[in-house]
C-alpha cells in the first residue's frame, strides 16, 4: 500500500500504516514458530503419553539441543503473534452494528490465551535443562509441558467464537469481514474443542499426540492464522481506500 | 406469571432497553459462573477445599477416588475458561462507559487476563496431571496438590489489582454505572486477598487455605461481589440506550 503523500501525517494514514505493520509481522514470526515447531524432535512423531519415565528422560537426554533451540524459540518469538491478533482487534472495533463488547471480550481472551503458551516452553525447557535429574521429575515436567501445550484451548476457543459473534453482528450495509469469515471462524474454535481431551486420554485421537488433539487442533489454528492474514490484508486495503490513505488504483 | 407477562409484550412498564450484543454477553457471565461453581464444588473438589494437613497418601488417595470427576470437570473447565474473558470483557466494557475514561477499565482487564492463569488454569493443568498418573512417584503427586491448591487460592495480585482498578473507577465516576456501595464491596474483596496470603505460611487453622478467615470469609465476600455483579450489570446493561455511539 503506497500512502499518499498529502495525507502522510494524518492520524488515519498512521492508523493504517500501524496496522498496516502489524499484519505484516505475522509472515515473520509464522514462518520463525513454524521453523521452532520442525526443529522440536518431540513433534516428529509427537510423544507418546505412555512413554515410561526413563525413556523420556533419555529423550530429553538425547535431544536436548533442539529442544533448547526450538522451545527457546517459541518462548522468544510465540507472543510475536500478538500484534496480528490486535489488528483484529482493531477491525472489531471498525463494525458500526455494534456496541465493540466483543473487541474487549476478544482482546482478554488473546491476552489470557497468551499468557497460557508463555507458560508450556518454560517447562520444556526446565526438563532440558538437567535431563539427569530423577526421571520421574523429568517426566511430570514433560506431561505439564504438554498438557499446557495442548489442552488449555478455551481461551482460543472464545476467541474465535467471539470474532463469529461479532460478525454475525456485523449486519449494517457495510459490514468490515465477510460473513463466511465468521462461518470459518466458528468451525476453527468448534473443531479446536475436543483437544481438550489430551489432559486426560493416554491413546487415541484425543491424547495429546492424537490426530485431533496435535494435528488437527495445531493445524486449524495456523491454518487460521494464514486464511486471516489475506482476509485482513483485504479489510485494510478497503480501510485505506475509505479513508483517502490511499488510491483506489492501488488495489 | 411468566406466560402472562409474555403475552403482553411492552404492554407497560419501561421497555427494556440496552444493546443485543451487550445483552448476548452479559448473559454468558452468569451462565459461566453457574458452570464454573458447578465444576469446582461438584465436579473436581477444589471447593470446598481438601486440607493442607493431610499426608501424601491421603493426597493421592483424594486424586484416586474423584479421579473421574477431576477429570470431566478440568477437562470442560479448560473448554470452557474463555467464559472469563467474556466475563471479564462486559466488566471493561461498562467500566468504559464511566466519565473516568478507559484507564482503570484497562487495568481492570490486565489483571484479570493475567490473572486466568495462576488462578484457574494452573490448578486444572496441575490436578490433571496428577490424575493422568496417580501412581506415579507419590511426592511428585503430593507437590502437584500443593502447587494447584496454592495457585488456585493464593493467586492475589492479579485479583487486588483489577478490584482496585474497579473501586477506584466507581468511586470517580459520574455516570452512575455501577453504585458507590459496589466499590466499597470491591474494596472488601482486596481485603479478603490480603489476609488469604496467610494459607502460605499456616497448614491448618483458620488462617490455612481451607480455614474460616482465609477461605470461608473470602467465599462469603465473593459471593456477594458476584451476586451484586451479576445484577449491577443487567442493570447497567439496561439503562444503556439502545441508540448511543459505540465506544471509542
Amino acid at each position: 500500500v503506497q500512502i499518499l503523500e498529502e495525507v502522510q501525517d494524518l492520524p488515519t494514514a498512521g492508523n493504517i500504516k500501524a496496522q498496516w505493520v502489524s499484519l505484516w509481522t505475522a509472515p515473520a514470526v509464522a514462518a520463525v514458530l513454524l521453523l521452532a515447531f520442525i526443529a522440536f524432535p518431540g513433534f516428529w512423531p509427537p510423544m507418546s503419553p505412555q512413554l515410561p519415565a526413563e525413556q523420556v528422560a533419555t529423550f530429553y537426554g538425547e535431544n536436548t539441543a533442539w529442544i533448547r533451540f526450538s522451545m527457546v524459540t517459541f518462548n522468544l518469538c510465540g507472543i510475536l503473534i500478538l500484534p496480528f491478533f490486535m489488528v483484529i482487534v482493531v477491525q472489531m472495533k471498525r463494525m458500526q452494528t455494534q456496541s465493540h463488547v466483543f473487541a474487549y471480550c476478544y482482546l482478554t481472551a488473546v491476552v489470557s490465551g497468551a499468557t497460557v503458551f508463555a507458560l508450556s516452553n518454560i517447562f520444556f525447557l526446565v526438563a532440558a535443562f538437567r535431563p539427569d535429574r530423577n526421571p520421574e521429575l523429568v517426566m511430570v515436567l514433560n506431561d505439564l509441558a504438554w498438557i499446557v501445550f495442548i489442552a488449555p484451548v478455551g481461551m482460543v476457543v472464545s476467541q474465535f467464537l467471539l470474532l463469529a459473534i461479532a460478525i454475525y453482528f456485523d449486519d449494517g450495509p457495510n459490514p468490515v469481514f465477510s460473513r463466511w469469515v465468521g462461518h470459518y471462524s466458528l468451525g476453527t474454535a468448534i473443531i479446536m474443542i475436543p483437544a481438550a481431551g489430551a489432559a486426560v486420554f493416554q491413546t487415541g485421537p484425543l491424547a495429546w499426540d492424537g490426530l485431533i488433539s496435535f494435528w488437527l487442533r495445531n493445524g486449524a489454528f495456523a491454518l487460521f492464522i494464514v486464511v486471516i492474514f489475506f482476509v485482513l490484508r483485504g479489510t485494510l486495503r478497503r480501510q485505506a481506500i475509505e479513508e483517502g490513505v490511499v488510491e483506489e488504483s492501488a488495489q | 406469571v411468566s406466560v402472562l407477562t409474555r403475552s403482553g409484550p411492552k404492554a407497560d412498564g419501561p421497555t427494556s432497553d440496552g444493546k443485543p450484543d451487550v445483552w448476548f454477553v452479559y448473559w454468558i457471565f452468569p451462565g459461566f459462573y453457574a458452570a464454573f461453581g458447578v465444576i469446582i464444588c461438584l465436579l473436581t473438589r477444589v471447593t470446598p477445599p481438601p486440607r493442607p494437613d493431610i499426608t501424601t497418601a491421603d493426597k493421592i488417595a483424594f486424586f484416586t477416588e474423584h479421579r473421574t470427576t477431576m477429570q470431566i470437570g478440568f477437562g470442560l473447565l479448560l473448554i470452557l475458561l474463555g467464559g472469563a474473558a467474556v466475563s471479564n470483557g462486559i466488566v471493561v466494557y461498562h467500566m468504559k462507559r464511566m466519565t473516568v475514561g478507559s484507564v482503570f477499565a484497562y487495568g481492570y482487564l490486565g489483571g484479570m487476563a493475567v490473572g486466568a492463569l495462576p488462578g484457574f488454569l494452573l490448578v486444572a493443568a496441575c490436578f490433571l496431571t496428577a490424575t493422568l498418573r496417580v501412581d506415579r512417584n507419590p511426592e511428585v503427586v503430593g507437590m502437584l496438590y500443593d502447587l494447584g491448591m496454592l495457585s488456585y487460592n493464593g493467586s492475589l495480585g492479579c485479583f487486588s489489582a483489577a478490584y482496585l482498578a474497579l473501586a477506584i473507577a466507581i468511586l470517580y465516576d459520574k455516570n452512575g454505572i455501577f453504585p458507590k456501595w459496589f466499590a466499597y464491596v470491591s474494596i472488601w474483596q482486596i481485603v479478603t486477598e490480603v489476609i488469604a496470603t496467610q494459607m502460605f505460611v499456616f497448614y491448618s487453622g483458620p488462617f490455612a487455605w481451607n480455614g474460616s478467615i482465609a477461605f470461608w470469609w473470602s467465599v462469603v465476600v465473593f459471593s456477594i461481589w458476584l451476586c451484586a455483579l451479576i445484577a449491577l450489570l443487567k442493570k447497567a446493561t439496561a439503562r444503556e440506550p439502545a441508540d448511543s455511539p459505540a465506544l471509542d
